[in-house]
């Protein structure tokens, strides 16, 4: 790729005349900041969308892509940051969506027989334990993404670009999908690895680019250089990844969590659950996704009713009272920033003062709100919480990840409630942000709030928490000292191969 | 957008509209000059006709800011025709039976024509509420009913004998808003919610509520939004606004009386106001007042020229195609050139 920009309408520069290759045969990853133009690269290379200018070249010659089956044509394929199923399509439907074509059989009828079979041998000769007879809306996550890198396979592509594939796994997925990259390379496949997780780069990858800013910084071999490096490359100083967490001894107990249940038709249920969070705590909350957080941070939030139990901050019962008497007390950072923790298409202005206009500071009068505080209200926020935008009436959809979710930490964090549930709340940030995110998690702490903090991140787990649960099967199976326990105690905990409670 | 630029891009649309209507008109072997001077003409020409207009925007202001305020709710209400029916009938009722005096009837009679309209989307609004059924299909369903009904009652129970279509009798002269040269004094009422309207959506609380609800409704409710108390009231208001307009047409209109199929199309074409508002409150009355025009326009062609007034409502249809295609257009084609004329800059500047 030569000389490549991109501008989205209206007038933004996602990319500045990046010159950029690939080996054949390689595992060649791309790093850099959120908004860094990672994704709008590929997505030029898949042919999802048109250069504003600059050329492409495959084996020197110069090829366009004005659609993505163009660029499967020449073996370029990508597995997208948000997945592109069909929900209630079986899995082997997914697969050949698009290329059914090939598949017909009496001129026109869709030979079903010949197109499970092919998948099914594709599946296993890559190792991929998977049942393509299932509905793609219920299978795990993990399940999903192997669909899609079927799909890609399917279609013969040599070239597989994978856009932040780790960040919905746990870590023992993502230990299996390496599994899987190590064996399509050795078959011979090209594979374009983006990930803000610098050890999994450094684990996996032959060659490293790094992006800043729509430009690229430099494409390195993958040796002898560490973290901090390629850190600093990233966003131009250093970055601290081991936070220094001043000693704390923690209050009186903020949250009460009283064997809670909850039963739900669909879901697994949650229970009983009983734990307490202190002030000034960080308790962190670890296991693998499915394990009950989802209904405990519902019930938490009051989205879900309590089957049984009781939950209480700072000794006020709230187990029934409405979401919106609740968050006078608890502050909430979703794993789901799109649908939970943003109005994507509101303003800046209007993300930043929800749950914030309940409050009397923000009316005139008991039912108006007076949108000249919202304004200094939200313009001080945007320059406590370094948010990047170009006014306060920016549309959120048109902000970055790592901005995005500054608006909705700058939102929960001064709302003044004793209690924080923070849910994944790092998830998809580059490292500058997420450093400066617990940095701010941190400043709660010595604020003496308490903070429950669920994550899939070990190394976000170890580095903030105070102390550490696990929750398995939708209960409790260990507490343990993060400074007295290892990874892989952990995962151990996880997988409920140990428990102590 | 820029309230400006929306403007800017609305009037583009209604050009681009009165040009394609002009081929249509031509196309029918009419003259368009003759077709759009007696357009003008019959709505801004003279004091008579701008009254024709205003009174004919009276209405479709209250209809429009109805589906406009609910539709920015996330409330999809397609009521309005019936709404406005239910409102009718009820001030036509009121109005024959009322024994009050003058300043306490009528006030009475317009809160009770906003009421039975808002009872009316309250039906949806409960039925969704308690059995889960969209409202975008039970208050059109709702529409049918209330056309029936209000047939049924004028037909039956409160037929006046000596009228010859069936109509309740006239309401009481001293209740009629409208001056003797027609003037339906109604208007100020129409405008006056309005802007209540504005300071409820832009400046009340619920008003937030509201707007952060139709964007994301999973977002407000975890933020704390009264979603189920918002969402009744959203329903209910709009509903009191579309009665309201009933009401305000029996009382200060032509006939006051209720007349079967009263109102024609008043209700639908608040519903294409929101539209080509974008659900915006200025813009929905800014064009309330335009579409009136259009109406009052529209009956004067028919004596002067041959063309049927039914060709306002292709005119109208046209209309809101072009302003939301022209809309659309501006917004992609526009982002598209400014990327061009930056990467153009870029590029050079490397
Ligand atoms: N469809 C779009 N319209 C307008 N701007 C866009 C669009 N997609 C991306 N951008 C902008 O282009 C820039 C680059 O975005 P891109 O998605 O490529 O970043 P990224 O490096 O993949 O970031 P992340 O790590 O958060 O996934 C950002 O500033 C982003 O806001
Ligand atoms: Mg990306």
């Amino acid at each position: 790729m030569r000389g490549i920009y991109k501008i989205y309408p209206p007038e933004v520069l996602a990319l500045e005349n990046v010159d950029w290759s690939l080996k054949k045969g390689e595992v060649h990853s791309i790093v850099g900041e959120n908004g860094a133009g990672k994704s709008t690269l590929m997505k030029i290379l898949s042919g999802l969308i048109k250069p504003s200018s600059g050329k492409i070249f495959i084996k020197d010659c110069h090829v366009i892509f004005s659609a993505p089956y163009q660029a499967m044509k020449m073996g370029i394929g990508m597995v997208h940051q948000e997945f592109m199923l069909i929900p209630s399509f079986k899995v082997y439907e997914n697969v050949i969506l698009g290329s059914e074509k090939d598949l017909s059989k009496f001129g026109g009828l869709l030979d079903k027989r010949k197109a499970k079979s092919i998948i099914k041998s594709l599946s296993e000769a890559y190792g991929f334990e998977i049942d393509i007879n299932a509905a793609a809306s219920d299978i795990s996550v993990a399940a999903q993404q192997k669909v899609e890198i079927l799909k890609q396979m399917f279609r013969k592509v040599e070239i597989v670009i994978m856009d932040e594939p780790t960040a919905v796994l746990t870590p023992q997925e993502i230990e299996e999908l390496f599994g899987r990259l190590r064996k399509l390379k050795e078959m011979g496949k090209t594979i374009v690895f983006i990930s803000h997780k610098l050890d999994e780069v450094l684990e996996i990858s032959d060659r490293i680019t790094v992006m800043r800013k729509g430009k690229k910084v430099d494409t390195i071999l993958n040796k002898d250089i560490t973290k901090n490096v390629l850190a600093n490359m990233m966003v131009g100083r250093d970055v601290i990844f081991r936070v220094n967490k001043p000693f704390k001894t923690p209050g009186k107990a903020v949250l009460e969590v009283d064997n809670i249940t909850v039963n739900s038709i669909k879901r697994k249920t949650l229970g009983p659950v009983r734990f307490n969070v202190y002030e000034g705590e960080i308790l962190g909350l670890a296991g693998i996704e499915g394990n009950g957080q989802f209904e405990l941070v519902e019930a938490l939030i009051g989205a879900m009713a309590l089957s049984s139990g009781k939950i209480s901050v700072k000794g006020i019962d709230v187990t029934n009272i409405a979401i919106r008497d609740r968050r006078k007390y608890i502050g909430f950072v979703s794993e789901d920033r799109k649908y939970t923790g943003l109005a994507l298409k509101g303003s800046i202005k209007e993300n930043l003062i929800m749950t914030h206009h309940i409050k009397n500071e923000m009316h005139n009068l008991p039912f108006t709100i007076n949108w000249n505080k919202g304004e200094i209200f939200a313009q001080r926020l945007i320059k406590d919480f370094s948010i990047v935008c170009r006014s306060i009436s920016e549309q959120c959809i048109s902000l970055s990840g790592g901005n995005q979710q500054k608006v909705v930490v700058a939102r929960e964090f001064t709302l003044n409630t004793p209690f924080l549930l923070l849910d994944q709340p790092a998830r998809g940030l580059d490292v500058g942000t997420i450093e400066f995110i617990h940095k701010k998690i941190l400043d709660m702490r010595e604020h003496g709030i308490a903070i429950l903090l669920i994550s899939a991140d070990l190394d976000e787990l170890f580095n903030l928490s105070d102390r550490l649960m696990v929750m398995r099967e939708g209960k409790i199976t260990g507490i343990l000292d993060p400074s007295e326990t290892t990874k892989e105690d952990l995962g151990a905990y996880m997988l409920g191969v140990k428990e102590n409670v | 957008m820029s309230r400006f630029r929306k403007f800017i891009v609305g009037i583009l649309g209604l050009i681009v509209g009165l040009i394609l209507s002009i081929l249509i008109v031509k196309m029918q072997g009419k003259s368009p000059l003759e077709v759009y001077k007696a357009l003008f003409g019959y709505s801004l020409g003279s004091l008579l006709s701008i009254i024709s207009t205003l009174n004919a925007a009276t209405p479709l202001i209250l209809t429009g800011l109805s589906a406009a305020m609910a539709w920015d709710a996330g409330a999809i209400n397609l009521g309005q025709p019936g709404q406005f029916l239910i409102g009718a009938i009820t001030a036509a009722l009121l109005g024959i039976y009322l024994p009050f005096p003058v300043w306490i009837s009528i006030p009475l009679i317009l809160i009770g024509a906003a009421a039975a309209g808002a009872l009316w989307s309250g039906l949806a609004a409960f039925f969704r509420q308690k059995y889960n059924m969209d409202e975008f299909v039970s208050t059109l369903m709702l529409n049918f009913i209330a056309e029936y009904f209000t047939t049924y009652l004028v037909t039956y129970p409160f037929l006046d004998p000596k009228a010859y279509v069936a109509s309740t009798t006239a309401i009481r002269k001293a209740f009629t808003l409208a001056t003797p040269d027609q003037f339906n004094k109604g208007i100020y009422l129409a405008v006056l919610v309005a802007i209540f309207t504005w300071w409820i959506v832009k400046r009340w609380g619920i008003g937030y509520e509201w707007h952060m609800i139709g964007l994301n409704q999973r977002f407000a409710a975890v933020g704390g939004c009264k979603t189920e108390r918002d969402y009744s009231l959203a329903m209910l208001y709009s509903g009191a606004l579309s009665g309201l307009a009933g009401g305000i047409l029996i009382l200060g209109g032509t006939q006051h009386r209720f007349m079967k199929g009263i109102g024609g199309n008043f209700g639908w074409d608040g519903v294409m106001l929101a539209m080509i508002a974008n659900n915006d409150v200025i813009m929905t009355v800014i064009f309330a007042f335009f579409f009136g025009a259009l109406k009052a326009g529209g009956i004067g062609m028919e004596f002067d020229t041959s063309v049927p007034s039914e060709f306002i409502l292709v005119i109208e249809a046209i209309i809101v195609i072009s302003v939301v295609a022209t809309r659309a257009t501006i917004d992609l084609y526009g982002g598209k050139l400014k990327a061009l004329v930056k990467t153009r800059r870029v590029v050079k500047n490397s």
